[in-house]
């Protein structure tokens, strides 16, 4: 992960506190990254159109607008149609990935993944 | 990680507080379930939302390797999935099994805290439970294709959404669809009024975002909801202010008026808490408990029915409320001592930077930041103390339970009256009041109300009215229990007195009529030959003086003959403000603590006489040890001797003691405060109090005084010779 | 006086160290310095937290001996120590110049009866012998020996040294017991 000039600013949506002191603790410890946090998809909906995020993480099992909502929002707003976007998700189904995937997420990770997981498909994304 | 290990401990702390907050609410959500499957009418958006809280817990516990917690979760995702969608009935079995759960997680979670990672517990029976209650059939899935639903809509179901979607398909619940245009400034609040007014009429299924037409400031939301109410009525309850309801069109051409209803529905909960609730279409049936026919209740009866009803709001609508052990509240006392210690531990770090030249200024700042952390330490002080403070009703919604079996069991037919439940008091003096006021009210019922036929006779209704009343009158808290029965007759009382050997029979031209009333407050002392088997439980009326005096409260009596009984309980809101005896000792002014005070009277020099060594006074045939307070405090005398010196007579237990003192000031409410640490050695004092007029006045501690004074046992002159 | 020096405590900016001059040493001590029966002390400014005029005081029956008694600072009960008990001096009566220092300790605020309260005092550090350095018997309260400097141009350097000597007293074995 570039180390250098201003940090990259990533998005986490997702309602667990403990997984999103999980992924920033992650991601922050990598350095050269800024985590910002959404705690519900209604959170994203009103960063989303304000800022311009580097990558967003979403959880797809969320009360009220679920991941896959989100996905599909940020695929059909202008802003965010090429914001790689990594979906993750505690259902270890297939149905979920393969939804997500369909509608625009560029990568999936399902959930418990490891720390350094975490990091190489982040590191993959920005890359590409 | 790559990161510190401190860093790692703080997400593991994350991780136990959510697990806790989890399983907390796992708690009281089915605890709200077990009463509504009592009742017959489980919540299903409870079962929901019990199953997404297991589910997330699974999803933690997984992603942070405790392992045990996560099979747990798994195991009992499953069986309430089966719940939820119905393929399993909620009985009191699948409950037990549920509520086991929620031990387990505990003892998991505690475990984890306390070691830093799961230990191994052994599981395997619990796993057997789940079996045994769950379905364990396959999953059927219901098509979705009767539903004109958007494919798009379809595409961004989670699994967990669509199960919803389908249950509701199956149970034939119309499908609505509701678009609304939100700004993104006050989406919160616009959709949790949303959710609120849709609560007792739909359910819903998922909210899908668009960015519209709008330029950035606003989103439309479509939302998809299930619902049997009729689309004028959700129109009317949800639409407005530019928001639409439509019916999602079915396919095989089906009118879209909702079907009947079937039996085995469950409707919606009948608990609607926030303030523009709508009326469900068919309000759901309040259960009545058949209350037994001699009683009717005022008040109470309002509060039964809330309690049925409200029970589920008091548990459910406050998400935000948390129950907290007392304990844990004065652990947080100690909590906020020891951080005081720790600012003062700042504050000679801060000195010694300051000596280092080069980092006075952090040393400034470092000062700056400590004052800052004193001023929130009061704050939070404060902050506890509010927070112990409960109200009444509390202790009140027992005492109605109470009124109405002892009146059972005694052929009586009482009215209970209750004002002021909402009065706030102390936690620890609302638990600590349980006791004595539910002996008063057992005592009202058995000696004061009379029984119907007797109250007829009398020219009295037949119902008996029991009084409960409170208020705040100041730093107190006045608890009223009035009956309107036979009252207390003064003759007879002190014959009862009198020959139970609690006062002598000369004594009564000295006792005013008050004094009379007092003794039932004297051990020993029953207005009945019989010990009944509702009064005479374990406690008499003394031992209910003693336990109100503990609280720094004091209990009063007044009584009419034929007209009815009047106790009156006078209680400091906080342990803290107390009432004391305001004298004078030498030109020094101390506070003597009213609980401790019997009465106080002039001294007659005359009577003193001296018993080994130490003066005594006669006092109604006892024999009272006297004790000077100048000479006990070796206090130089200030001014010339006073005329007149006066005796306050103290008493612990069975033991009195006189105190000479050289002038009443009268009695003063008064907040006791600490003595510093300098003076924690010095014995006899139970703090200060500022007195308000620039005087700090020494409170004393009245129980060690007497026991320095008497000695030990062995020489312990009793009150008890008079008996 | 008294009020301003305790105000003047905190709003101290390091700055004004850094005016005099780089050339000029650091500042080390802030301390307040007082009297008792005739001698000069001083406590490092940051333990004093307040400056009052002495109130009423209330005797404390079977106190230790220096305690005079408590007196209420805005609900606060405080305990009073006399310094020239606790220094073992001559007592006096308290005069109108006497002051009470609320001092922190460490542990707890306390008053201290003081006879005379007369200003803050900026040392650097050649202006301070330490009690570590001056050997001998020093009580373990006594943090060193301030001689503040007479400013250029004023008077005899000797004579205002001689005269300004202050003992300086460390609060945390001064008041400890």
């Amino acid at each position: 992960m570039p180390g250098v000039g201003t940090p990259l600013r990533i998005l986490v949506v997702e309602d667990s506190s403990a997984m999103r002191a999980f992924v920033r603790a992650t991601l922050e410890d990598a350095g050269g990254v800024e985590v910002q946090e959404a705690q519900s998809g209604f959170e994203a909906l009103r960063l989303l159109p304000r800022q311009v995020f580097d990558l967003v993480i979403v959880d797809v099992n969320m009360p009220d607008i679920n991941g896959l909502e989100l996905v599909s929002f940020m695929r059909r707003s202008q802003e965010h149609q090429g914001t790689p976007l990594l979906i993750i998700s505690t259902e270890a189904s297939a149905r979920d990935r393969e939804r997500g995937l369909s509608l625009g997420a560029n990568a999936y990770l399902s959930k418990p993944f490891q720390p350094e997981q975490l990091r190489a498909a982040v590191a993959e994304l920005l890359a590409g | 990680m790559a990161g510190s290990d401190d860093r790692k401990d703080d997400v593991r702390d994350e991780f136990l507080a959510e697990a806790q907050e989890i399983v907390e609410s796992l708690s009281r959500d089915l605890l709200v379930l077990d009463q509504g499957q009592k009742e017959g009418h489980p919540d299903p958006d409870l079962v929901n939302e019990v199953f997404r809280g297991v589910h997330t817990l699974k999803g933690i516990a997984g992603m942070f390797g405790y392992h045990q917690v996560g099979a747990v979760a798994h195991a009992l995702e499953d069986l309430l999935d089966d719940l939820r969608l119905g393929r399993v009935e909620l009985t009191q079995d699948v409950l037990d099994v549920l509520f086991e759960g929620v031990e387990n997680f505990q003892r998991l979670l505690g475990e984890a805290k306390g070691a830093g990672e799961s230990a191994d517990v052994d599981l395997s029976d619990y796993a057997q439970s789940i079996e045994r209650v769950s379905a364990g059939g396959g999953r059927k899935e219901t098509s979705l294709e009767s539903y004109d639903l958007d494919p798009g809509v379809l595409a961004v179901l989670t699994e967990y959404e669509e199960h919803r979607l389908r249950t509701n398909v199956e149970q034939g619940v119309p499908l609505f669809r509701l678009v609304v245009r939100l700004s993104l400034a006050s989406i919160d609040t616009a959709l949790e009024s949303l959710k609120t007014r849709a609560k007792p009429l739909a359910e819903i299924i998922t909210y899908l975002p668009s960015m519209g037409e709008s330029d950035g400031d606003a989103i439309d939301l479509e939302v998809l909801f299930a619902s049997r109410a009729s689309a004028e009525r959700l129109e009317e309850v949800l639409g407005g202010d530019g928001a639409r309801v439509e019916p999602v069109p079915r396919k095989d051409g089906h009118a879209t008026v909702p079907p009947p209803e079937r039996a085995t529905v469950t409707s919606a909960p009948p608990a609607p808490t926030v303030a523009h609730v709508v009326a469900p279409p068919r309000p759901p049936p309040v259960p009545k408990t058949s209350a037994p026919p001699p009683i009717s209740h005022d008040e109470p009866e309002d509060d039964e029915e809330a309690e049925i009803g409200g029970d589920q709001l008091s548990v459910r609508s406050v998400t935000n409320t948390v129950r907290v052990d007392i304990r844990k509240l004065d652990h947080l006392m100690n909590v906020v001592g020891e951080l005081a210690i720790v600012r003062s531990a700042v504050a000679r770090i801060t000195d010694r930077i300051r000596a280092r030249p080069e980092l006075r200024q952090l040393a400034l700042e470092l000062h700056r930041v400590n004052r800052g952390f004193e001023r929130h330490l009061g704050e939070l002080q404060d902050g506890i103390l509010d927070v112990r403070m409960v109200p009444l009703r509390q202790v009140f919604d027992r005492l109605a339970r109470v009124v109405r079996q002892v009146a059972r069991e005694h052929e009586k037919e009482i009215r209970l009256a209750v004002t002021g439940a909402e009065t706030e008091v102390d936690k620890l003096i609302v638990e600590e009041l349980s006791d004595p006021l539910m002996h008063i009210i057992r005592n009202a019922i058995d000696h004061g109300v009379e029984k119907p036929k007797v109250r007829e006779l009398a020219g009295k209704p037949s119902t008996g009215t029991l009084a409960l009343n409170a208020y705040q009158k100041g730093n107190h808290v006045v608890i009223e229990v009035e009956d309107d029965g036979a009252g207390m007759s003064e003759d007879k009382l002190f014959e009862t007195a009198v020959r139970r050997g609690v006062v002598t029979e000369d004594s009564r031209a000295d006792m005013t009529r008050q004094e009379i009333f007092n003794l039932i407050f004297q051990p020993g002392f029953t207005t009945r030959s019989s010990i009944t088997d509702i009064s005479g439980r374990g406690m008499g009326m003394d031992v209910v003086k003693t336990n109100i005096n503990r609280l720094g409260g004091i209990v009063d009596v007044q009584s009419e003959h034929g007209i009815g009984t009047k106790l009156t309980i006078t209680l400091p809101v906080t342990l803290a403000i107390i009432r004391a005896l305001v004298v004078e000792v030498s030109g020094r002014v101390f506070c003597i603590p009213l609980t401790a005070v019997q009465e106080a009277l002039l001294l007659d020099a005359r009577a003193i006489r001296t018993v080994e060594g130490r003066e005594v006074l006669t006092l109604r045939g006892g024999t009272l040890p006297l004790c000077r307070l100048s000479s006990l405090f070796a206090l130089a005398p200030r001014r010339e001797r006073p005329s007149k010196r006066y005796v306050v007579v103290t008493s612990l237990g069975q033991k009195r003691v006189g105190f000479v003192v050289d002038g009443l000031q009268g009695q003063q409410d008064i907040v006791i405060k600490a003595l510093g640490r300098s003076l924690s050695r010095v014995r006899g004092f139970a703090g200060a109090t500022d007195l308000g007029d620039q005087r700090v006045a020494l409170v004393v501690d009245a129980p060690a005084l007497m026991e320095e004074v008497l000695g030990g046992a062995d020489r312990v002159l009793t009150a008890g010779e008079v008996s | 006086m008294s009020d301003e020096i305790v105000r003047a405590k905190t709003v101290l900016p390091a700055a004004v160290a850094h005016q005099v001059g780089s050339a000029e040493p650091e500042i080390v001590y802030e301390v307040l310095a007082f009297v008792i029966a005739q001698e000069r002390y001083a406590l490092p400014l940051a333990s004093v937290r307040e400056i009052l005029k002495v109130p009423s005081i209330t005797e404390v029956p079977r106190a230790p001996r220096d305690v005079l008694g408590i007196i209420s600072v805005r609900g606060r009960i405080i305990t009073v120590v006399d310094l020239r008990r606790r220094l073992r001096m001559a007592e006096a009566a308290i005069d109108k110049g006497a002051r009470v220092l609320l001092v922190d300790d460490g542990r707890e605020l306390l008053g201290l009866l003081v006879d005379r309260v007369l200003s803050v005092y900026r040392l650097r550090q050649d202006e301070v012998e330490l009690a570590a350095v001056m050997g001998g018997d020093t009580a373990d309260y006594v943090t060193g020996i301030g001689r503040p400097k007479a400013s250029k141009g004023t008077r005899d350097a000797e004579a205002r040294t001689q005269e300004e000597m202050l003992i300086l007293l460390d609060p945390g074995p001064l008041l400890r017991r």
